[in-house]
């Protein structure tokens, strides 16, 4: 992901955002851990209540990886960043 | 099936409501020229997170989630709920490289896939793959859709019972006809739009189905308990279980692939990415990647609805009277649980929750043909109007063509339709999303790849046959391979991947050409407003900044 990695995040930012996404991947993709009937909650097997809070839970662990990488925040005046990287204005023409 | 006339008319009435608001589309954030691609097919490129949430929600989550999922878990169980894990995988996986493609689209003004891929490669030949491909798997996906509709309409008593065959069809054509005008009129504004009223439907209507209809069945643990015996007879025919309430360690490579090879096909659909081309910036997609799982949520809801039908006996028996058509399940259970006037909302959920992803879906397909075969290679020079006229034709052929997958494919499990759409989608992996990293693949190696992984995974989805039924074909998408199940879609995959990295390295040493690359490095991270303002655009470096201008809807 290096590539799309922008300028203000460190590289373990990068990386705990990663392994939490690999996490909540291999949570679902790795049947053998939840192909059980136990333990229940109320009438529901484990296979079931399981997957169903696992979504909630990629859902936070996704928006975590969001704000970890999420380009930085400042002020809405964008001047002040044209001052701050003046560069590659130029690309934008000719569109 | 008896005919209700209070549902009916509590269909009709919501479907007019959706027809009212797509046409008032048109004048959403109305554009000064609507015959622009951009305007018309991505709905000026403007979208934020609240909209493209409902957006991809919208086009995600269809008939395959309300009739086909729960069809599944009806008849077989645990295998059934793969969807919800794929559902919870795609999402952190699109996380990853959605904002790549997003970027490299804006910065190029692509419209579809295969834009990118030509733009990428500088080979019309593998762009025109990617779109044949795009146009082939949407159409079993689209006929999903129509089964989906056909299975509310047939328990609604509306035409299935008459046997002539115009009058039969007359009421899914009416509401497809209306569909398709207001989809030309509005282009993508009217789906979007249409989505706030679809998805509070079905929100309204699966809250009110987890509450309400265990509780008339007598609790979650009867429920399970019938399911559970249920699913531990001996099925004569293939003389194992009929299914079973967790997935067997048979049956878990089936499950695992099945949800992998699901999520990793899903956003190469067209109308997939034709959501993710709409937003409006960058950091739309990765906070839309965060809050889109509450559909994943409703899926897995949807989902238990199965088990809750073969709990009830008047449902199983009257699937059965329908020749085990499981795609009854879900209607015939709103039908027997709810009073009339709330199945009828529970109908207009699907029906409108099938017809507007069927309409997102031709539109994409049909785009594809128009920018991708018909102007690159027959005219060049086409006119907006002339490309109006090529796409709606195609959008009309797209979906005979999923007309034609209705009848001829076998329709005991509807999800299949669906899930070979993804054998052939998948092939196109390589080119979009590993493009969007590294030009190392070569753009012929990748077009052998592609066309061999077509063709075996055609091959393969061919000669599986209806359980219980040999001789029958495409009558499932999983293949034994290396003493696992597999989902056909990542055995072809693999191939493909492989003959690709084999071919690549030929070509290279070869030094066959490699094609002209018009992206650079930057475009993949750029965040730019569309409007190209230069003090500006110089914030967006590298995807830094605040990424401009605050739109209209926030």
């Amino acid at each position: 992901m290096s590539p799309s990695r922008s300028p203000g995040k460190s590289p373990v930012s990068w990386t705990v955002a990663a392994i939490l996404l690999l996490a909540a991947i291999i949570g679902s993709l790795w049947v053998p851990i939840y192909a059980r009937t136990t333990p229940q909650i109320g009438a529901f097997p484990f296979f079931y209540w399981y997957q169903l809070l696992l979504v909630p839970a990629v859902a936070i662990v996704s928006w975590i990886a969001f704000v970890l990488i999420r380009p930085r925040q400042g002020p809405a005046r964008p001047p002040a960043h044209a001052a701050d990287r003046p560069d590659r204005s130029d690309r934008t023409q000719g569109r | 099936m008896a005919f209700n006339a209070v549902s009916f008319t509590v269909l009709v009435l919501l479907f007019a409501l959706v027809t009212v608001v797509g046409f008032i589309a048109a004048r959403w954030r109305r554009a000064e020229d609507i015959l622009h691609l951009n305007e018309w097919g991505l709905g000026g490129r403007g979208f934020g997170s609240f909209v493209t949430w409902f957006l991809l929600g919208g086009d995600l989550y269809t008939a395959y989630t309300f009739i086909a999922v729960p069809a599944l878990v009806f008849a077989s169980g645990a295998i059934g709920f793969f969807a919800l894990s794929y559902t919870v995988m795609v999402f952190p996986i699109v996380f990853v490289f959605a904002p790549r493609l997003w970027s490299v689209a804006r910065a190029h003004n692509y419209v579809t896939p295969a834009d990118y891929v030509r733009g990428r490669y500088g080979s019309r030949g593998l762009s025109v793959a990617v779109a044949v491909t795009g146009i082939l798997a949407t159409m079993p996906y689209i006929a999903l859709q129509l089964v989906g509709i056909e299975a509310v309409l047939t328990v609604m008593g509306v035409g299935g019972s008459t046997t002539n065959a115009f009058i039969k069809d007359l009421p899914l054509l009416i509401a497809f006809i209306i569909l398709a005008a207001y989809t030309f009129v509005s282009g993508l504004r009217a789906p979007a739009l249409i989505a706030f009223i679809k998805d509070t439907l079905i929100y309204l209507m699966i809250i009110v189905a987890v509450i309400y209809i265990p509780m008339r069945l007598g609790g979650w643990s009867h429920i399970f308990g019938v399911a559970s015996g249920h699913f531990a007879k001996i099925n004569p025919l293939t003389g194992k279980p009929i299914g079973s309430l967790v997935a067997t360690p048979a049956s878990e490579w089936a499950y695992a692939t099945l949800a992998l090879g699901s999520a990793l096909a899903l956003f190469m659909y067209p109308h997939a990415i034709t959501g993710i081309y709409a937003a409006k910036k960058r950091d739309v997609i990765r906070r839309n990647m965060a809050i889109l799982p509450a559909y994943s949520l409703v899926l897995g809801l949807v989902a238990l609805l199965g088990y809750m039908a073969l709990a009830d006996p008047t449902v199983t028996a009257g699937v059965a009277a329908a020749g085990k058509n499981a795609q009854l399940s879900v209607p015939l259970l709103f039908a027997n649980m709810f009073p009339s006037w709330f199945a009828g909302v529970g109908y207009a959920a699907i029906v409108i929750g099938a017809l507007v992803p069927a309409a997102i879906m031709s539109i994409a397909a049909a785009n594809l043909f128009t920018r991708n075969i018909y102007m690159d290679l027959f005219k060049r020079d086409a006119t907006p109007a002339q490309q109006t006229r090529v796409s709606q034709f195609v959008s009309l052929i797209v979906k005979a063509g999923a007309l034609a997958f209705v009848f001829a494919l076998p329709k005991t499990f509807a999800i299949n339709f669906q899930l070979l759409g993804g054998i052939w989608i998948l092939q196109t992996f390589p080119a979009i999303v590993v493009g969007l990293y590294t030009r190392w693949f070569h753009r012929w190696a990748l077009l052998i790849g592609w066309a061999a992984a077509m063709v075996y995974g055609t091959v393969a989805a061919y000669g599986v046959s209806v359980p219980g039924e040999p001789g029958t074909h495409f009558g499932g998408s999983t293949a034994p391979i290396l003493g696992h199940t597999v989902y056909i879609a990542l055995t072809a995959l693999v191939l493909n991947l492989v003959v690709t990295i084999v071919l690549t390295a030929i070509f290279r040493a070869a030094r066959v050409p490699a094609g002209t690359d018009e992206t650079e490095a930057a475009d993949y991270t750029e965040d730019l407003p569309s409007e190209p303002v230069p003090v500006l655009a110089a914030t967006t470096a590298g995807s830094a900044g605040p990424a401009g201008v605050p739109g209209p809807e926030g």
